[in-house]
């Protein structure tokens, strides 16, 4: 049951002020791209990742801030934990590790958050890129 | 209110006395303080009708349809059973209940319903392992490999019983067959009013079980064995496959529980948690028994025990909270009063339920005992 959907879980700190930085400079990405923002991404859990694939979701990537510069200090090693086990959950229920991915971007790089993005996409949909 | 009516009739709850002995035992009665709550009252509240006053009422969703009221009824209402059906009911009205763990494994198992996915669960096989394609025996492995990845961090012993439990076939000259593509049983689904994924989820099982030719199913877990026992021939299809935990199997296959062989004793006491579902709805309580007491340990048992015993607070991953917490606590206070060294649970969830109170920083010291599956206990003498 796909939908063709990516979603891109970004920080309120790091990845979403790159996020705007992008927006403001008319910078494209790929349309199937809904970004969703959460204040840190140390507040996900495996089970509101693995309902995103359940749902439907193409791919899935994580995009927060720089390593040790948490905003909340803690939440990205949280972050890291929550993206170990939930790659462990989605490879024993076979899915490939292309589909759910984590990044990070430095605050209000706009380039950075496309080509995160870019890159993620190519990843997912092979050579036919971000089409 | 006719679906509510003939959920009252088939469970027996027009034959309620209002004694009230099923709520001076719940477990849950005692510790819901938001408002008062008990199986007696929520008996009324059903046979009053109004829908809302069913659903709204914690124990509705916080009961562990652990059967403890059941053994005590003098007019055999079935009360787990009329939770059960009536949670249906309630999710058809779109309520449920409180999900734990982000909702992480009710999620992955309506993800099995997918018929094509491709599961790697079979990554805790090694070598010294002896499976076999062509068996008379199916050893069910259930979720361990799934809880085995969520809950690590409790110090949980997961795939560990799932290879136990093939090293222990082995011993006794078995070489099961292992499903790569085995999903969820579905227990929880049940328990939880969500039939449409626990039939998806065991038409799927039992397809892949039965092209295996094998005419037995053991497992490690008690809800995977009271599920394809009773539920899967009851709601799904009569499958003819005889089922059970493998504590019953050893002794079935080895009287003396030592499963034929010289095994070296061990040493110390052990305090043995009854699973609801192996115990009160199975009706296994021996077999675990003897075979902790063939190990050699000193058997000493808990205040609650056996018919009586104390569920591990938590039933289908759901409205665990502050009750939950304080069965647990209590359960492992009575572990410690034994003087046990070691706690065995025959049931994974047990294990993870009772290691995650332990966690509790303030009480650390007064809740630590070391917690164990009788399946890796009995593996570590082979
Ligand atoms: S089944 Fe257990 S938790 Fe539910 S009402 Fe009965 S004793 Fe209480
Ligand atoms: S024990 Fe049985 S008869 Fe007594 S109040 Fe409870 S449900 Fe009713």
């Amino acid at each position: 049951m796909r939908n063709g959907k990516i979603i891109v879980f970004t920080c309120n700190w790091y990845a979403y002020t790159g996020l705007e930085t992008a927006g403001r400079k008319h910078l494209q990405y790929c349309p199937s791209v809904y970004p969703i923002k959460v204040m840190c991404l140390g507040k996900l859990s495996p089970g509101i990742i693995l309902k995103t694939f359940e749902k439907g979701a193409a791919g899935v990537l994580m995009l927060g801030c720089l390593p040790d510069e948490c905003y909340y200090t803690f939440g990205n090693r949280h972050a890291e934990e929550i993206f170990q086990v939930t790659s462990r959950l989605l490879r024993a229920l076979g899915y490939p590790e292309k589909r759910f991915k984590m990044d990070r971007v430095a605050p209000g790089d706009g380039d950075a958050w496309l080509e995160k993005i870019d890159s993620f996409v190519v990843g997912l949909n092979g050579d036919q890129g971000s089409s | 209110m006719s679906k509510l009516k003939d959920i009252i009739d088939r469970n027996r709850a027009w034959y309620c006395l209002e004694c009230g002995k099923c709520s001076a035992v719940c477990p849950i009665t005692p510790w819901e303080t938001r408002v008062y709550s008990s199986p007696r009252l929520l008996v009324e509240k059903a046979l009053n009708g109004n829908l809302e006053n069913i659903f709204d009422d914690p124990l509705f969703w916080s009961c562990l349809t652990c059967k403890r009221c059941s053994e005590l009824c003098p007019s055999d209402v079935f009360f787990s059973e009329f939770v059960r059906d009536a949670r249906q009911l309630a999710r058809s009205n779109g309520r449920s209940g409180d999900c734990t763990h982000g909702e992480a494994i009710q999620t992955w198992a309506r993800m099995m319903t997918a018929p094509d996915l491709d599961q790697s669960r079979l990554e805790w096989l090694n070598k010294d392992l002896k499976i076999s394609d062509d068996s008379d025996t199916l050893y069910f492995v259930g979720c361990l490999p799934y809880y085995d990845i969520l809950f690590r961090s409790l110090g949980i012993e997961g795939v560990e019983i799932a290879r136990a439990a093939v090293k222990i076939l082995n011993a006794l000259g078995v070489e099961p067959h292992v499903l790569h593509d085995e999903r969820c049983c579905g227990h929880d689904q049940i328990w939880e009013g969500d039939t449409e994924t626990f039939s998806a989820l065991a038409r799927l099982n039992l397809e892949r079980i039965k092209a295996t030719g094998a005419k037995r199913v053991v497992t490690t877990c008690p809800e995977c064995a009271r599920t394809l026992s009773l539920d899967y021939p009851k709601l799904v299809e009569d499958h003819g496959l005889e089922v059970m935990h493998l504590s019953r199997f050893i002794r079935q296959q080895s009287p003396d529980s030592e499963m034929n062989l010289s095994l070296q004793k061990m040493d110390g006491t052990a305090t043995y948690q009854d699973a609801c579902r192996l115990s009160r709805h199975l009706g296994v309580y021996e077999d675990p028994r003897a075979l902790i007491i063939a190990t050699g340990l000193d058997l000493v048992e808990m205040e609650h025990m056996r018919h009586a015993s104390l569920c591990c607070g938590t039933t289908g991953w759901t409205s665990c909270g502050k009750v939950s917490k304080n069965i647990q606590v209590e359960r492992l206070r009575e572990a410690k009063a034994t003087g046990a060294d070691i706690m065995i649970t025959s049931c994974v969830k047990c294990q993870i339920h009772l290691k995650c109170a332990q966690q509790d920083p303030e009480l650390g010291q007064e809740l630590s005992i070391k917690i164990r599956d009788l399946t890796t206990v009995l593996a570590d003498r082979l």
